[in-house]
């Protein structure tokens, strides 16, 4: 059961810094080069790339870093964590999706450490609903 | 020290996170700057300047012609020759278009450029309409005008559905004729440029847009900001002499 709270943080650790790297590839305005698979630079300059004035990477990374910090105080034993950790997951798959809609079918260019995230996030929840379904059987 | 440990662990890797945005955003310099915000403590060919990272460690790419007469900007004797390989749809080659044009203000007859067609066909859906539009008013002496044209407005016409009619707005302005162009502009004289341009491109390895070579060494993408391409032009003078 703690094992799966490990498998969460080293994910969200993996969704933090593919996050960062997006933030700082904004922030700079350093965005990646035009290739012929890749429609990053594309995903990054459009106006779905900011949410109020901060850029939605920022945001996806201060995510991550509180599933982090969740699945490291479930693993210590602080209950209320892993509560919590359960719809903050679930939030960020739905704007994941949402997110995964905008790449194919309004900017219509994908950016692949945008689909990272994406993956990361489904494993994430994936986690957390078999902790959810394995929970009555472990006690 | 148990109930202490997980915050210990939740601190450590905010720190590290935060310092290291908080670096690289201050390592990366912004390419978005426009041309007047940049630093002004390095003039054209002053001595003194930062070692470009690596640009010396390239190695000098030839690769086979492309089109012919290529589009150039300078003295073909300049000591500093920079060629682009450009899409015109490209967001990182419009935000390089300006950098490009402060370059060449800067350096005056020391910088030859040359320009070519690298249109990312299947990522970029008018970026072939473009190249072609440049190509068509090439063939009138106008290569120039019409792509800088096309990269200042970049953000309009990008999300057109159809933008034909948008470059024949700009050949009008260019002052071209307007009729030859739309012949042009589909005939064979310009798709074989771009592709004998794209082919160039290919045999020199590139693989994205802009990507660009000075004195046929490829300079990192990330050395492409103003203030860092100035200091590989500016090794580049001092290697010449």
């Amino acid at each position: 059961m703690k094992k799966i709270y490990v498998v969460v943080a080293v994910l969200s650790l993996l969704g933090l810094t593919d996050a960062l790297y997006l933030t700082i590839e904004h922030v700079t305005g350093q965005t990646v080069r035009c290739t012929i698979l890749s429609g990053c630079s594309e995903v990054l300059s459009s106006q779905y790339a900011v949410v109020a004035g901060i850029p939605l990477a920022a945001v996806g990374a201060a995510a991550y870093f509180t599933v982090f910090s969740l699945a490291i105080l479930a693993l210590f034993g602080y209950r209320i964590a892993g509560k919590i950790l359960t719809p903050l997951v679930f939030a960020m798959f739905f704007v994941s999706v949402w997110l995964f809609y905008l790449q194919a079918f309004v900017i219509r260019q994908f950016c692949q450490y945008c689909l990272i995230s994406a993956a990361i996030t489904t494993c994430l929840l994936v986690i957390v609903l078999s902790l959810r379904w394995f929970r009555p059987a472990a006690q | 020290m148990k109930r202490i440990l997980p915050f210990i662990i939740i601190l450590v890797v905010l720190g590290v996170a935060l310092t290291s945005a908080w670096y690289l955003t201050r390592t990366i310099p912004a390419a978005q700057n426009p041309p007047g915000n940049q630093p002004p403590s390095s003039s054209p060919g002053a001595p003194g300047s930062q070692a470009s990272p690596a640009q010396s460690e390239q190695p000098v790419v030839t690769g086979v012609p492309g089109a012919e007469p290529a589009h150039t900007h300078g003295p073909a004797n300049a000591p500093v020759k920079l060629e682009e390989f450009g899409d015109f749809e490209c967001p990182p080659c419009g935000l390089f278009h300006p950098i490009l044009k402060q370059m060449e203000e800067e350096f005056g007859d020391k910088l030859h450029v040359t320009f070519r067609e690298f249109p990312l066909v299947p990522t970029h859906q008018h970026a072939l309409a473009a190249a072609s539009a440049a190509e068509a008013a090439g063939l009138q002496n106008k290569f120039w005008e019409m792509h800088h044209m096309i990269y200042d407005h970049q953000n309009d016409w990008k999300k057109e559905f159809d933008v034909r009619p948008i470059f024949e707005g700009y050949a009008k302005q260019i002052g071209i004729d307007v009729e030859r162009y739309k012949r042009d502009i589909d005939g064979e004289a310009v798709a074989n440029r771009i592709m004998q341009d794209g082919k160039r491109g290919h045999s020199m390895g590139v693989k994205g847009t802009p990507t660009v070579f000075i004195n046929g060494r490829e300079v990192n993408f990330e050395n492409l900001p103003a203030d860092k391409l100035r200091v590989v032009i500016q090794n580049e003078l001092r290697n010449a002499r």
